[in-house]
């Protein structure tokens, strides 16, 4: 927890309770997240695997891409809704544990995007599931998704919205 | 075949969700055992419909909607529509544009061939291989970002042309790029034919003899692995591959290992191209127009995607919207022998299997298992990828 | 050999069955054929091992002419030969090909799926690309599908998309 502020008057201590706040940032969320397609063009579902090499190691952040939904804290979802994806999506959605957060990625995801009026295409994601998180673009970049993980976090933490440093 | 004895026969569902393009599958392996006995498939998951949707929209809006068919091949689709709608149209395209497209596209290529080694390599166990073919994938990536403004659906192409130019700082970058990337290749194309544990997974794995390949139809680099000599950019150059001619590279071993083996020596042909694209680039304009209705009439458009033949049939009525499109995506060729070689095979080697003919799918599966005597259990991509890894971890 | 003269072997083997040619692009050929003649159009192609089927195209221009096409695209290199066979719309059927050509069997069961074409001694489960709850009889590529049903499952929500 981010307790017992405000005593900082040097920078000394306000450097450590600067610390502090990283280390409780990065203590106390690992989440875990399960990735689901419900119908996207592979683009979305590429950049979130990009996410996880090297260059962009989410794993650093604590994030972990999970295969199964009973263990995941965070839903991230890619595409619009496909009739047959729907249920599966609530399903994958029920099966989570509480708490649980749906992050949309992609124009797809948030509007149907490309696809909107296809035949088989139902909707968007917050149509069928509640969303917490809009990462747009089409894909978004690594970075935007790692944005999207890491603004939904400090919506839990209860701090604000990014601060520059 | 298989005698059924009063037995325990088990249908291992996988899937339904492969986050794939227009053909994730959903496939059942009756097993019997450990050995695979027969094999169904169903698609669909992702089915959205594109082929009705391009009826209701004009020909340019379709070039952003077939763009997105794949994110992993969107050049090559909406090349594949534009040449088509060029010919219709009876318009040429200016020499530059042509050799820009295939410079794009080969650049596509390099991503999507080192975005299938890491993904094969991850099926195997074989993460380290993965996590280094996706950071230098990641070269590419930023290059295809500085040519063309996105790292995905690039958007390079314009019925008439492409959008983008090659400036001088660009091409050094990408002769940068390639020199680096053309120096891990190598390194890869020595570790996938030497690694003894690696080799386990894909040497002699998933034999495709050439006369299979051909009855099953293959295409692409996993053909080529079977000895079939078929390149469309070979066969009947489009673009500007008539003036940047490729050497087709073909291997009749049809192995997994093989097909790690075809798919990296295409990457060095397509740093040679791109080399000798940029070498060479002619001088002139970049787009033609094209008018807003195109004439009457069909044409069929063929071209060589990172997994093999893309089909594209076109018919116009004369509108200002196609009165059909109809696109054949490599993966539905392939997919096929998936069916025809899991049958034979270790349960265990299924995600390798499925994976070499690079099914255009990326990451996390669910799976289900079924005994049909009546229990149920609960199986995961993941399970029956590290099942995969264990079993071979077993064997003496 | 160029695609020509790989069309012309093309024609002069399946000349039998040939109901009308046409040659609407340099590198292709579109053959008329019989539906009752299909299989034996294909059967001395592949004997005959010219070419590859690419691709089985459906074609509904439009429904007041009562029938539909049924496209096989054969391709060897450059050349592209087109088996055209006409069916009507109402009782479509052409006999499946998968004995000769196993490679067939997705196309097929897109055609049954998409415009409602029979195809006789075909295996497979019902749906490929459909799911499993799709209406019967609503075969989405003709071109007077009625797609609407779209609205009304999606849970009141009226806007325009
Ligand atoms: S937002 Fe773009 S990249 Fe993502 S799934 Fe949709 S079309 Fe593909």
């Amino acid at each position: 927890m981010i307790g017992g502020a405000g005593m900082a008057n040097n920078l000394e201590d306000r450097w450590q309770q600067a610390l502090e706040q990283v280390k409780t940032w990065a203590r106390a969320n690992s989440p875990w997240a399960i990735h689901f397609n419900s119908g996207s063009c592979n683009g979305c579902d590429i950049e979130i695997l990009a996410t996880l090499t090297p260059l962009y190691d989410v794993e650093r952040l604590g994030i972990k891409l999970q295969g199964s939904p009973r263990h995941a804290d965070v839903l991230l979802c890619t595409g619009p809704v496909t009739r047959q994806a729907r249920d599966r999506l609530r399903r994958v959605y029920e099966q989570m544990p509480e708490p649980k957060f749906v992050i949309a990625v992609g124009s797809c995801a948030i509007s149907g995007g490309a696809f909107q009026g296809c035949y088989n295409v139902i909707g968007h994601i917050d149509e069928v599931i509640p969303v917490d998180v809009y990462v747009p673009g089409c894909p978004p970049r690594p970075e935007a998704i790692i944005d999207g993980v890491a603004k939904l976090l400090q919506v839990l933490q209860g701090t604000e919205v990014t601060k520059p440093l | 075949m298989a005698t059924q004895e009063k037995g325990r026969k088990f249908i291992v569902p996988i899937g339904p969700q492969h986050p794939a393009l227009k053909e994730p599958g959903h496939f059942e392996f009756t097993v019997d055992g450990e050995i695979v006995t027969d094999a169904t498939v169903r698609l669909g998951y992702v089915h959205r419909g594109i082929e009705k949707a391009t009826e209701s929209r004009s020909w340019v809006q379709n070039l952003y909607l077939l763009e997105r068919i794949c994110g992993i091949c969107s050049h090559i689709h909406a090349l594949a529509y534009c040449l088509g709608v060029e010919k219709l149209a009876g318009v040429t395209v200016p020499p530059r544009a042509q050799a820009v497209r295939v410079l794009v596209a080969e650049l596509e290529r390099i991503h999507s061939h080192l975005l299938w080694v890491g993904v094969a390599a991850h099926e195997a166990g074989f993460d380290t291989l993965f996590m280094y073919s996706w950071r230098d994938r990641e070269t590419v990536m930023d290059l295809l970002e500085a040519l063309t403004g996105n790292r995905v659906n690039y958007s390079a192409n314009l019925l008439g042309g492409v959008k983008i130019d090659v400036t001088d700082e660009q091409s050094d970058a990408i002769w940068r790029g390639l020199d680096f990337l053309e120096d891990r290749t190598r390194h890869y194309l020595d570790i996938t034919t030497s690694d003894s544990v690696f080799l386990r997974r894909t040497r002699g794995i998933g034999v495709t003899t050439p006369e299979q390949a051909k009855r099953l139809g293959l295409v692409g680099p996993t053909a080529r692995a079977s000895g079939i000599w078929h390149d469309l950019r070979v066969d009947a150059p489009y673009a500007g591959y008539a003036d940047y001619p490729i050497t087709m590279i073909v291997s009749d071993t049809g192995d997994l290992e093989t097909r790690f083996v075809v798919r990296i020596k295409e990457l060095f042909e397509s740093y040679r191209v791109i080399r000798h694209i940029l070498d060479t680039l002619p001088d002139g304009e970049l787009v033609t127009r094209v008018p807003r209705r195109i004439k009457a009439g069909e044409t069929i458009s063929r071209v060589e995607a990172p997994r093999g033949e893309l089909f594209y049939f076109i018919r116009s009525n004369g509108t200002d919207s196609p009165e059909r499109i109809k696109v054949r995506t490599p993966t539905m060729c392939n997919m096929a022998s998936v069916l025809a070689l899991a049958v034979g095979h270790q349960l265990a080697d299924m995600p390798m299997i499925l994976v070499g003919v690079d099914p255009c799918f990326s990451c996390n599966d669910r799976t289900v298992v079924v005994d049909q005597g009546g229990a149920r259990g609960g199986w995961t991509w993941e399970q029956l990828r590290q099942y995969g890894i264990d079993y071979y971890r077993r064997q003496p | 050999m160029n695609a020509e003269s790989t069309l012309t072997i093309a024609a002069k083997l399946i000349e039998a069955w040939t109901v009308e040619t046409r040659t609407p692009e340099a590198n292709r050929l579109d053959v008329m054929v019989d539906g009752a003649h299909l299989l034996e159009a294909i059967r001395v192609l592949v004997d005959e091992g010219w070419g590859y089927l690419a691709a089985i195209t459906g074609l509904d221009t439009s429904v007041d002419s009562g029938v539909m096409e049924v496209l096989y695209h054969f391709c060897e290199g450059a050349a592209v030969l087109t088996l055209r066979v006409s069916v009507p719309r109402d009782g479509a059927s052409v006999s499946s090909i998968c004995g000769i050509i196993p490679a067939a069997s997705f196309y097929e069961r897109e055609l049954r799926e998409m415009f409602g074409v029979r195809v006789e001694g075909m295996q497979g489960p019902k749906h490929l690309m459909l799911p499993d709850d799709w209406p019967e009889g609503l075969y989405p590529l003709r071109k007077d599908a009625d797609l609407t049903m779209k609205e009304a499952e999606a849970n009141g929500d009226s806007r325009e998309g």
